[in-house]
């Protein structure tokens, strides 16, 4: 654990733990205004998040958001702020792949753009929630399987890769204790192999967007530069609260262009951790 | 199946495909699509309901499609919306009104005072007083998940 808390102090992280607000995203079911005074009316207060298209914050709540009819009725998904950029940064259109698609929220983000959205995810277990919310907010261009993204072949126009990583101190009161440095070397492998099968996958000129809730450069930045040195892909830049992400870090002097990928550090952007970068294969 | 249970509601026609026994809302891009794909899809398109033990069981999605074309609705109060979501039966006190024909043993969508579907319920007549007996209702999106 003090490692872990040197390794953040030289990464520029400050570990201090908050309560972040509680988020929610307004589905294409109902019309915002709609939702905002129907909740108002029943007490539970909403401000827009300022760098997201339908994000907001949960001022006041007298009960759980998931108990109220409007939840049931699929206007709104319980969604933390910086989970909902990376489908907003990716400009769904076309034939979308959302390769860690559970439990889909972004999935539905996705959705409301794009013709259709191949949806996959591994683990069996985690596929009965992302029906749920399908199902629960109407989605009806999305097709989805249980398969390991790594096995899955097909061209598509653009990606989403939320990446399984390691998390972030915010969302989870133990992760010190629970992690290590060497779980971040394992989980860069798998993420390696991810992002290697989704440029695969991507059609020249596609755009692919990258994101993990990790702040660790192994499963961020390293897999970033491991995908410029063996794909023709470009880093774009994107425009979202965070800060550059790092080209020198450890010892190693990484890819130039990676500094127009994002990290959102929780003291900063109030959010929880995350990392967000987004690529085009070139033609 | 399905077509047995929507007739049930008036004529609404939905182009849909089948996965084992389940049933999915589809257009002709969608299955185009899902042609040049390989692998079998757990699902594709929005799910309309499954077979089971030769019984057709609606998906909620499939029900608030067709309460916007159905006249059997029943509209409830406040606290008939929040009483029904916890899967309750509803009493003559939760309904603001009744459209369509009162029977015994009749199925009535149930929507709340904007005209959303909850679910469905069955009208029961004992001693002339009506009861909505809870069929399915969309607090069900919860109670999956426990």
């Amino acid at each position: 654990m003090k490692d872990l808390l040197e390794r953040y102090r030289s990464l520029g992280i400050k570990v201090k733990k908050f309560n972040i607000k509680k988020s929610i995203r307004i589905t294409n079911k109902i019309k915002v205004s709609n939702l905002i005074n129907r909740l108002k009316n029943k007490g539970i207060l909403l401000k827009k998040i300022g760098f997201l298209d339908k994000g907001f914050y949960v001022t006041k709540s007298r009960f759980s958001l998931a108990s109220t009819p409007e939840y049931l009725l699929g206007y709104f998904f319980i969604q933390e702020a910086a989970s909902q950029l990376p489908a907003e940064i990716l400009e769904p259109e076309g034939i979308v792949l959302d390769m860690c698609a559970s439990p889909g929220g972004k999935t539905i983000q996705l959705a409301e753009k794009a013709k259709v959205v191949i949806a996959l995810e591994n683990q069996h277990n985690r596929i009965k929630p992302l029906l749920n919310n399908l199902e629960r907010v109407s989605v009806k261009n999305c097709i989805v399987y249980n398969i390991d993204a790594r096995k899955f072949e097909f061209k598509v126009d653009k990606i989403l890769l939320d990446a399984p990583c390691s998390g972030n101190f915010i969302m989870d009161n133990k992760w010190f204790k629970r992690q290590t440095v060497e779980n971040f070397e394992k989980n860069s492998e798998l993420q390696k192999e991810l992002i290697s099968a989704a440029i695969g996958n991507l059609k020249k000129g596609g755009e692919l967007v990258y994101s993990t809730c990790s702040l660790e450069p192994e499963e961020n930045e390293f897999v970033i530069d491991y995908a410029l040195k063996n794909f023709d892909i470009d880093v774009v830049k994107i425009k979202c609260p965070g800060d550059n992400a790092f080209t020198r870090i450890f010892g190693k002097k990484l890819d130039k262009r990676i500094r127009y990928c994002k990290r959102l550090l929780p003291h900063k952007t109030k959010t929880q951790g995350f990392f967000i970068a987004k690529l085009r294969k070139n033609d | 199946m399905i077509k047995k249970f929507t007739k049930k509601f008036g004529n609404v026609e939905l182009f849909y495909t089948k996965i084992n026994n389940s049933y999915y809302l589809v257009n002709k891009d969608l299955i185009k699509l899902s042609k040049k794909i390989k692998y079998k899809p757990e699902s594709i398109g929005l799910f309309l309901g499954k077979e089971e033990n030769g019984r057709f069981t609606p998906s909620l999605a499939l029900l608030e499609i067709l309460s916007k074309k159905s006249k059997d609705k029943i509209y409830v109060k406040d606290i008939g919306e929040i009483d029904f979501l916890y899967g309750k039966d509803l009493r003559e006190r939760h309904i603001i009104k009744i459209e369509g024909e009162i029977k015994d043993g009749f199925l009535k969508f149930v929507q709340n005072e904007y005209d959303e579907n909850l679910g469905l319920g069955k009208i029961k007549i004992k001693n002339g007083k009506i009861k909505i007996r809870n069929k399915i209702d969309r607090g069900d999106f919860l109670r999956r998940e426990r």
